[in-house]
């Protein structure tokens, strides 16, 4: 479960998926509609932190409590009301961090000079997802297995804790081979904080406090977090 | 007893694959504008049309070697002729004709005659004979027939045999075709004024103009005048002559601005049809081609990222006439049209090349329509199709389509990874997005052969920088991750593999081609 607070904007019937996933992954997640009828309906799924307010105005916004570091999901199906909460909300609480769902490459920048710090490009993704069906058959299975709910193989990222194996131990001599994963990237928390692909030639020191990533089944990577901590 | 034979013999035919194949390769060659080899068909004969045209035009003033003679009457004329006989051959079928004869007579229980089949197939091939294009074949043969020097004239049937070989030509005389009644009606106007005009100027000249000396004369004028060429040979002298000339003049220009107006209507008209065509001609020519249905956002976003790679290879399909002027700005291929209509797909080489057909309108509706319509016209069409959710999806597939994209909820995948493992999400969206700092590709050994019988630690992966992700067996499709580095590659198998754009593209080159650079173990 992670501790940061949610707040999801929008609860459109094409949505009700991913706040499904969210309600059961994080601690204190909350839903803020503008109409009475979205409102109606998340209340009948049982979300209890439920907010019916008018996103265009900020006082509203600002009864919210959002701290610093809380995610703010803006995914209004109105996208030119969405690039305009995206702005009130990086204007309100600027150190929050603000995902946002657009339809085109212009609403994308538009929301990027709003200041949402990710920005979810739908038809980007679906455009290269047709290319994977028409042109990488077996990427695409294994992309299907990746987001699967019901995943035996996943990506996941670990954090390397004091006193692992792996503390001070340089990248390239560390083989992940006999654990049966594969290391995708990493960030090096005394450098740039910036994920470094493996592909990209990686020559890091493991630390403690570097976020691995690494990808392989769910056992496989259950027994290497284990590995790390022990 | 001859009856017999004939009725046997056409059974004999209608059986015979050979014979069918052989047929269909002829109508191939002669018909179908969408068989691959017809173009070469197409050039030969036009050359030969123009060998001969110039062996007249040389004829003219200089004598001819004897091997340039027989060449134009026997080699040229007698392809001409087969070609005119194969013509008639494959214009209609008299076996099969025969043979649902024989059914019906034995269904009916009635004697079997020959005589009914015999009679519509007669009836269809005199109705090939006297079909302009045939009359124009059977013409260009004539000018072999050297006793009759005359005969040589129909030497200019063979450049009207061109008109078979030419779309342009075809296309024109199609334009022109669409406005039959106007321009048939200028003729008529056309013939009624020189008429009265030559006639009037032949009633008042004669004997006072001595050019004017019979009524074609005067027939003769008025035709020039009113085309307004006016060589000026015959002019009028009288004054009533001249008031005539006058109002000849003032009617040829109004006519010819008439016709003018005519002819570019009816090419501004059909010009976006023509072009439509001439998109659809140039597409049915490649091997495997892409047909893009509607051009919303997903439509523009896959051609933001891949039009170079399927460049004069694909094509939009859009009925909104605004969607279709964006498009068309954007410089991007496009037809105005209904691609749930059965006749629009059609339009696209269906038999011979391998089409993918993508359903991307922002309806449901339609892109189950989409489908249903391109499977229906084909099984060969790889369909993939947008559906906005998994009931929709579940509908695509009953509907017949091989693949289907549901871009809302790999969005709402996408965000929920974005939040609940950040980092993660930059990897995924790096290599999900084609980035060029992580990709996910194949490499397919059947197009790589010389990976074949290597080890993967043979491979020198980590040089390359590229991470072998896991390994599809060829055979049984079986998904092996993380592949042992002892493990030998066969031919089938696909390589999945992850790294830079430039890592993986270098690698797939070193099995590609020739040796030149780097060490292998």
């Amino acid at each position: 479960m992670y501790k940061r607070k949610a707040f999801m904007f929008g609860y459109s019937s094409k949505r009700t998926f991913l706040a499904h996933q969210l309600g059961l992954n994080l601690t204190e997640f909350s839903i803020v509609v503008s109409d009475e009828e979205s409102f109606a309906r998340a209340k009948e799924k049982g979300y209890k932190n439920l907010y019916l307010l008018d996103v265009t105005d900020d006082e509203a916004l600002e009864s919210l409590e959002v701290n610093d570091n809380d995610y703010l999901i803006c995914v209004m199906d109105d996208h030119h009301l969405n690039v305009f909460l995206t702005l009130s909300l990086h204007a309100l609480f600027p150190k929050a961090e603000i995902v946002a769902l657009s339809d085109s490459r212009h609403t994308s920048q538009k929301l990027k000079m709003a200041g949402a710090s990710k920005i979810i490009d739908l038809y980007q993704v679906s455009a290269n997802r047709i290319h994977n069906i028409l042109h990488k058959p077996v990427t695409t299975k294994l992309i299907e297995e990746l987001f699967n709910a019901e995943k035996e193989f996943s990506f996941r990222e670990m954090v390397i804790p004091e006193g692992s194996k792996l503390d001070g131990v340089m990248a390239a001599n560390f083989d992940f081979y006999p654990h049966n994963i594969i290391l995708v990237g990493m960030i090096d928390n005394h450098l740039s904080k910036q994920f470094i692909f493996v592909t990209s030639g990686l020559e890091n020191r493991f630390d403690s406090g570097d976020t691995l990533v690494c990808i392989g089944y769910m056992k496989d990577l259950d027994k290497f977090e284990k590995f790390m901590k022990n | 007893m001859l009856q017999n034979i004939i009725t046997q013999f056409a059974f004999f035919l209608h059986g015979s694959k050979r014979y069918a194949n052989t047929k269909e390769l002829f109508a191939n060659f002669l018909q179908n504008q969408d068989y691959h080899y017809k173009k070469y068909f197409d050039v030969f004969m036009i050359a030969l049309i123009v060998v001969s045209i110039a062996i007249l035009v040389y004829e003219v003033k200089n004598p001819v070697a004897n091997w340039i003679d027989f060449f134009d009457i026997y080699v040229v004329t007698g392809i001409f002729f087969v070609e005119y006989l194969a013509r008639l051959w494959v214009y209609n079928d008299w076996h099969k004709l025969v043979v649902k004869e024989h059914g019906k007579s034995k269904f009916l229980n009635r004697d079997f005659s020959l005589w009914t089949p015999t009679k519509e197939i007669l009836k269809g091939k005199l109705k090939h004979i006297l079909s302009p294009t045939a009359i124009i074949d059977l013409l260009a043969i004539l000018p072999a027939y050297r006793p009759l020097r005359v005969l040589r004239i129909f030497v200019l049937f063979r450049v009207f045999k061109l008109l078979r070989y030419t779309k342009s030509i075809n296309q024109f005389l199609s334009v022109l075709g669409s406005k039959k009644f106007e321009l048939y009606t200028l003729l008529f106007l056309l013939l009624f004024v020189t008429a009265t005009a030559g006639i009037a100027i032949y009633v008042f000249e004669y004997q006072s103009n001595e050019k004017i000396n019979s009524l074609f004369d005067a027939l003769y004028w008025a035709l020039i005048t009113i085309s307004t060429v006016g060589y000026g040979d015959i002019s009028p002298v009288t004054p009533e002559g001249r008031v005539v000339s006058m109002l000849v003049i003032i009617t040829g220009i109004a006519m010819i601005s008439f016709v003018t107006s005519v002819i570019v209507s009816s090419f501004s008209e059909k010009l976006t049809e023509l072009k439509e065509n001439r998109t659809i001609e140039e597409l049915n020519k490649n091997d495997d081609f892409m047909i893009l249905c509607g051009y919303g956002q997903m439509t523009r976003m896959f051609l933001r990222y891949y039009a170079k790679e399927y460049e004069n290879r694909y094509i939009i399909i859009d009925n909104n006439k605004e969607q279709v002027e964006e498009a068309l700005k954007e410089g991007y291929p496009i037809l105005h049209e209904d691609a749930s209509r059965h006749d629009v797909i059609d339009k696209f080489n269906l038999e011979y090349a391998s089409i993918t057909l993508l359903a991307l309108t922002g309806s449901d509706v339609a892109n189950i329509y989409i489908t249903l319509n391109a499977k229906a016209l084909s099984s060969k069409i790889r369909v993939v199709s947008r559906a906005s959710n998994d009931n929709i999806a579940k509908k695509c597939y009953l509907a017949g389509a091989d693949s289907v994209v549901k871009p809302s909820l790999i969005a709402n995948r996408m965000m929920f990874v974005a939040i609940t493992q950040p980092v993660m999400y930059k990897a995924i969206y790096a290599i999900l997005t084609g980035q060029h700092l992580a990709q996910l590709d194949e490499i397919n050994l059947l197009t790589h052969p010389k990976l074949v019988g290597k080890k993967i630690k043979e491979l020198t992966i980590r040089e390359h920088k590229l991470l072998i992700i896991g390994l599809e067996k060829g055979e049984s499709r079986e998904f092996i991750f993380n592949p042992s580095f002892n493990l030998t590659l066969e031919k089938g198998d696909v390589l999945l593999v992850m790294g830079r754009k430039m890592s993986i593209e270098y690698f797939k080159t070193l099995y590609t081609k020739k040796r030149k650079v780097g060490r292998y173990v």
